[in-house]
């Protein structure tokens, strides 16, 4: 098994490493910009600028945690390491909660797309919902039964995927700037259509929506050879094309002179072209209406882009299935969640109790999200956003945390703007850029308290469930509910290092630790 | 995929799709200043272009890193 695993770890290239961080990242914006224009409306592209200066902070804080810790468990490692096991486990907890909504959301996002295509319209959720909650049902449990299988899709096909995909993205991008784009139009559409402070704010928090999946980044990081040099070169690539694109789209939506004459809205007014994208009818397929209104362009863009996103969207919701498996496996093993969590499956060796588990509580937020009838879509968001949130800010603060209780494990990068303090005797930094970031996801966490009428109760309700969950378990095994079990950190980074192929850093460290006296425990 | 992803055909690939970055870039902020000028509905714009040509910067100097001694 060590072996097989030590084969898996050098088996994801450079371009592996990217591609399986654009497959889950990327997609979101397929998800984010019709349900960010129906409410931040002219103000839209601002909210994505706002959400997306955050998200390159919490994109860096990311890179230099996967590349110095580079375990699959992402946030839920991070913060358990650097803050302890309490808040270790309600990171994961609200991880789990965005990775069953991401199977929901994307899921459902898949069939908005696909209902684009003329001979597939039928699937539409506003004419008719009962086939529209039928068939995501059966995508769901169609993930469910490949995951149990232990089917999975290939690093080679989310390459070929995210590769055509960044291709077919800057297409648009291009014939859109090229012959669509009028600034005075931006200009208008901005001063128009401004909304008010409550609507910019519910925007804001669900752009954020489409900055999503950084916990790939960590997945990609633990199957990655050599992960402290090739993460932070990916995660950079990809954190400014997944920005680029944002500001793109949200760009040339405002300032867009469609091909085809916009249509009446529902109480039959004239509207501009960014209403009719955020309109609830187009929300869950904006980019595939946005892409056929461009000039020459938009015929053919018409054909492939909803197929396009359907693919990408079912990936990414897969990625939801598998990453949650993941996440309860690894948070059963350091006694967060019940060991039920870690039995496979016996024939199949697949975390099977893990995947029916939360692809059951996705099938359980998507019956409330068709109760909610035209809202369905933007219930699933407003949980998407808060899970998202809640996490991230509880790793800016491990960061942090990490920076001062761990400053020997070497970090081959590093946020920028550092301030060099003393703290036990050892020399730290302060990441500057960590405290605006965590500033910048505190405030998008409010945002989404404020705005998001049932987010702020299902939400924290979410949390509150776990918490109970964590103290019933860890009383009856006899653990610490507020404290940590105690743990070798020194040694288990060597380990860490060691199966990473990092060799170089693990002498380092441990010449380090040597020079202060500490011996840790040789590898095994 | 590695054997292609490491050839001199693929970085230099990366730099032509850079210079279409910022040809794109520079095509969207020198229509901004002209059209929109220091206004603040120009600064999520602006970012973009700089973005653009920020991300074909990065790939020119992956590239000299690349074929550097």
């Amino acid at each position: 098994m060590a072996e097989k695993q030590e084969q898996l770890r050098r088996s994801v290239t450079p371009w592996g490493s990217y591609s399986w961080g654009y497959a889950d990242v990327g997609a979101d914006i397929f998800v984010a910009l019709g349900l960010v224009f129906g409410a931040a409306a002219g103000a839209t592209n601002v909210a994505f600028l706002f959400a997306g200066l955050v998200y390159v902070c919490v994109g860096l804080a990311y890179t230099e945690l996967a590349a110095a810790y580079p375990v699959a468990g992402g946030g839920q490692y991070f913060v358990m390491r650097g803050l302890g096991d309490l808040p270790g486990f309600l990171a994961g907890w609200a991880v789990l909660l965005d990775f069953t909504i991401d199977i929901t959301l994307f899921a459902w996002g898949c069939v908005g797309y696909l209902s684009h295509l003329p001979m597939l319209s039928g699937l539409d959720a506003g004419n008719h919902p009962f086939l529209h909650f039928w068939v995501i049902f059966a995508l769901i449990a169609g993930l469910a039964i490949l995951n149990i299988r232990g089917v999975r899709e290939s690093t080679a096909f989310n390459g070929a995927i995210s590769a055509f995909d960044v291709v077919s993205e800057l297409s648009i991008v291009f014939f859109g700037f090229l012959f669509a784009f009028r600034p005075e139009l931006l200009v208008h559409a901005m001063q128009t259509g401004w909304p008010t402070s409550f609507a910019f704010m519910n925007g804001i928090s669900l752009a954020i929506i489409s900055f999503v999946g950084l916990e790939s980044i960590s997945h990609a990081a633990e199957e990655t050879s050599r992960p402290a040099s090739i993460v932070p070169r990916t995660s950079v690539a990809l954190i400014l094309t997944i920005l680029i694109f944002a500001l793109a789209y949200s760009n040339l939506a405002l300032g867009m002179q469609p091909a085809n004459p916009v249509p009446l809205d529902a109480a039959g007014h004239a509207q501009q072209f960014w209403q009719f994208l955020g309109a609830v009818q187009n929300q869950d397929k904006a980019v595939a209406v946005l892409a056929s209104n461009i000039p020459l362009f938009g015929s053919l863009a018409a054909l492939y882009v909803p197929i396009l996103g359907a693919t990408l969207l079912l990936i990414s919701s897969n990625s939801g299935v598998f990453g949650s498996s993941r996440i309860a496996y690894s948070m059963s093993q350091f006694r967060l969640l019940p060991s039920l969590f870690e039995k496979v499956h016996k024939k199949f060796k697949t975390p099977v109790i893990s995947i029916v588990t939360f692809c059951g509580l996705a099938v359980i937020e998507l019956i409330f999200a068709a109760a909610q009838g035209d809202k369905g879509y933007e219930f699933l968001g407003d949980l998407y956003a808060f899970g998202a949130a809640a996490s991230y800010t509880l790793v800016f603060i491990a960061l942090i945390a990490l920076r001062l209780r761990d400053p020997l494990t070497p970090r081959s990068f590093k946020i920028p703007g550092n301030i060099k303090v003393r703290y036990n005797g050892e020399d730290c930094e302060i990441p500057l850029l960590g405290i605006v970031g965590f500033v910048g996801i505190f405030m998008i966490l409010i945002f989404v308290l404020l705005t998001h009428q049932i987010g702020r109760i299902a939400g924290p309700s979410w949390l509150v469930i776990g918490f109970l969950i964590y103290v019933v378990y860890r009383r009856r095994k006899g653990l610490p509910v507020f404290g940590s079990q105690k743990r070798d950190w020194s040694s288990d980074q060597i380990k860490i290092l060691r199966a990473a192929g990092e060799l170089e850093l693990m002498d380092e460290l441990t010449e380090k630790l040597k020079a202060r006296g500490k011996t840790p425990a040789g590898p095994s | 995929m590695t054997p292609f992803v490491r050839s001199e055909g693929y970085a230099r690939s990366k730099l032509v799709t850079g210079v279409l970055f910022a040809v794109l870039g520079v095509t969207i902020l020198v229509r901004l200043a002209t059209t929109v000028g220091l206004r603040f509905e120009g600064i999520p714009g602006y970012v973009l272009g700089i973005a653009l040509v920020g991300l074909c910067v990065a790939r020119f100097r992956a590239f000299a890193k690349r074929s550097g001694p």
